[in-house]
């Protein structure tokens, strides 16, 4: 036993390690590991929505009910605020608030990705994508129990059903995608930078009102529609809620959601492989 | 192929983001004893938790990590546990890593013990199916009774170490990192967690133990080293390591 500087200190000779592999593959491995464990979130996104509803007797099915009062209570005023019928204007809201749920939950939710699960992050290493899924999961298992509407509404006010409804099932697939970058995205710069998520928050409270959730596109005239149609949170709202109401969506939403999807994935990806670990040292 | 652990120049600075970093720079400066500052490339307040650590653990060791508050045990621990990836240098773990740091890993308090278990488990990456099947024997360590059917909110801490502690040391893990808080628990509890804890610590291939109780480093470990403000100081015999760390504190 001697004293000498850590350099020579216990080596075998090995001098060096084997390679490790780059941020990108490492990157791909922890989104790959997490989807690999989707009992492993699936079942922490379970527990959160029991946990939100414990001791409550209707537990989840109060979401249901909260927005059902909330579009019964707007359907009384707001169609002849726009001109509509009431049988055309409710079913609209009642998707449009529905979808304007999930989209405003993942983002407001997605800052919290990685600050909110601080304990676990510091104490056991699990993939941070699972962070991520779960948070996803999370917003559609609350999505699930407000779909319950749809078929009700529908029955209750006698509405056509036609085959061209199942294409709101690609249309949520490519939500979930796009909501897994975006709270990775949005988990790591609020990891960093502690005002984002207060700007997100008030940010997605003004795109409420610019996006057409409570007034009909067609209330719009004009060069300003032309931007809006463009905002990809009326692409991402625009490609559910128009199948589910049997009408075609805009021409522009498939494409600019696709856009958005391959932008954002790209963007996600990159900043996830070049900051992933750092994200331990952030939370 | 056989657990190791290896450390070549391992170094982690931490970056300090938090406002009036000049200020807060001269004040660290002037009082700190322990740990490094210093300042990085773009002029932030950084401190230096480990420096350039190159160290190789092997199978069957049991090594105890010996330092004063702020030396960089913990640190240590979590880079050999996977969660801080070193800012310099490589780390190389091969085997299944299970780090104990602290008591109340992901404990929810709201939940109750029961679903505590099953969600702990999760986090050692075991299924809840599985886990549902091992709950009762777990439960059963516990020793906590119809608290078990409780939120963990309810709990004394001592009850959160032994429910923590049931669910750790449930699975059989190749390597084994832990900080000092299993020496929390009362007196029954403990003779019990020993117990348990002899029959853990033989299953493993590798041990790493952080901790300040010399006599509790002596009994589980053969090998010991020492940090001082993030360097590695000295590598050898528990006793000998401790020697010089009585030495050089004074």
């Amino acid at each position: 036993m001697a004293f000498a500087a850590s350099r020579e200190l216990d080596y075998d000779g090995v001098a060096r390690l084997p390679a490790a592999p780059g941020r990108a593959v490492l990157a791909w491995r922890d989104l790959a590991g997490g989807w690999q464990r989707r009992w492993m979130w699936g079942a922490l996104a379970v527990h959160d929505i029991k946990l939100r509803y414990r001791g409550s007797l209707l537990g989840p099915f109060w979401l249901t009910i909260s927005t059902a009062i909330m579009v019964v209570a707007m359907g009384v005023i707001y169609p002849y605020l726009f001109h509509m019928n009431a049988g055309r204007y409710v079913p609209y809201l009642a998707v449009g608030l529905i979808v304007w749920q999930t989209l405003s939950g993942i983002a407001n939710e997605g800052c919290n990705t990685f600050l909110g699960e601080e304990s676990v992050i510091q104490q056991v290493p699990v993939p941070f994508s699972i962070h991520a899924y779960r948070c996803v999961c999370r917003n559609f298992l609350v999505l699930g129990h407000n779909l319950v509407i749809v078929p009700f509404g529908m029955l209750v006010l006698r509405l056509p059903v036609d085959w061209q409804i199942v294409m709101f099932v690609p249309g949520l697939v490519l939500l979930a995608i796009n909501g897994v970058w975006l709270s990775i995205l949005l988990g790591m710069v609020s990891a960093r930078f502690r005002d984002v998520p207060p700007i997100v928050t008030n940010f997605i409270q003004v795109v409420f009102f610019l996006t057409p959730v409570i007034w009909p596109l067609d209330a719009l005239h004009g060069p300003l529609r032309s931007v809006i149609v463009m905002n990809p949170f009326f692409a991402a709202m625009d490609i559910v809620r128009a199948p589910l109401l049997g009408v075609a969506p805009a021409a522009t939403s498939w494409p600019i959601m696709l856009v958005t999807t391959a932008v954002g994935c790209g963007l996600g990806f990159a900043l996830f492989a070049r900051f992933r670990t750092r994200i331990a040292y952030w939370v | 192929m056989s657990a190791s652990l290896r450390l070549r120049n391992v170094s982690v600075e931490f970056p300090i983001y938090s406002g009036g970093s000049r200020s807060l720079k001269k004040l660290l400066f002037n009082t700190t004893t322990v740990g490094n500052l210093g300042r990085d490339a773009r002029d932030r307040v950084t401190v230096l938790a480990l420096s350039d650590l190159s160290l190789d653990i092997r199978h069957g060791e049991r090594l105890a990590i010996i330092g004063a508050n702020g030396a960089g045990k913990s640190t240590l621990l979590k880079v050999l546990a996977g969660i801080y990836a070193p800012t310099g240098g490589q780390m190389h773990a091969e085997g299944r890593v299970s780090a104990l740091l602290t008591a109340s890993v992901g404990l929810n308090p709201d939940a109750t013990g029961r679903e505590n278990i099953v969600t702990r488990g999760m986090y050692m990456d075991v299924h809840p199916r599985d886990m549902r099947a091992r709950v009762e024997e777990i439960a059963a360590f516990t020793d906590l009774g119809y608290y078990i059917d409780m939120p963990v909110r309810t709990y004394s801490s001592g009850m959160m170490v032994r429910l923590c502690f049931a669910v750790a040391t449930s699975l059989r893990p190749e390597i084994l990192l832990m900080d000092e808080w299993l020496a929390a628990g009362d007196a029954g509890f403990l003779a019990k967690a020993r117990q348990r804890m002899e029959e853990f610590v033989s299953a493993t291939s590798i041990l790493v133990l952080a901790s300040h109780s010399l006599s509790l480093l002596r009994e589980w470990c053969n090998r010991a080293i020492l940090l001082e403000r993030g360097r590695l100081i000295a590598v050898g015999a528990v006793d000998e390591v401790a020697e010089i760390y009585a030495s050089r504190t004074g």
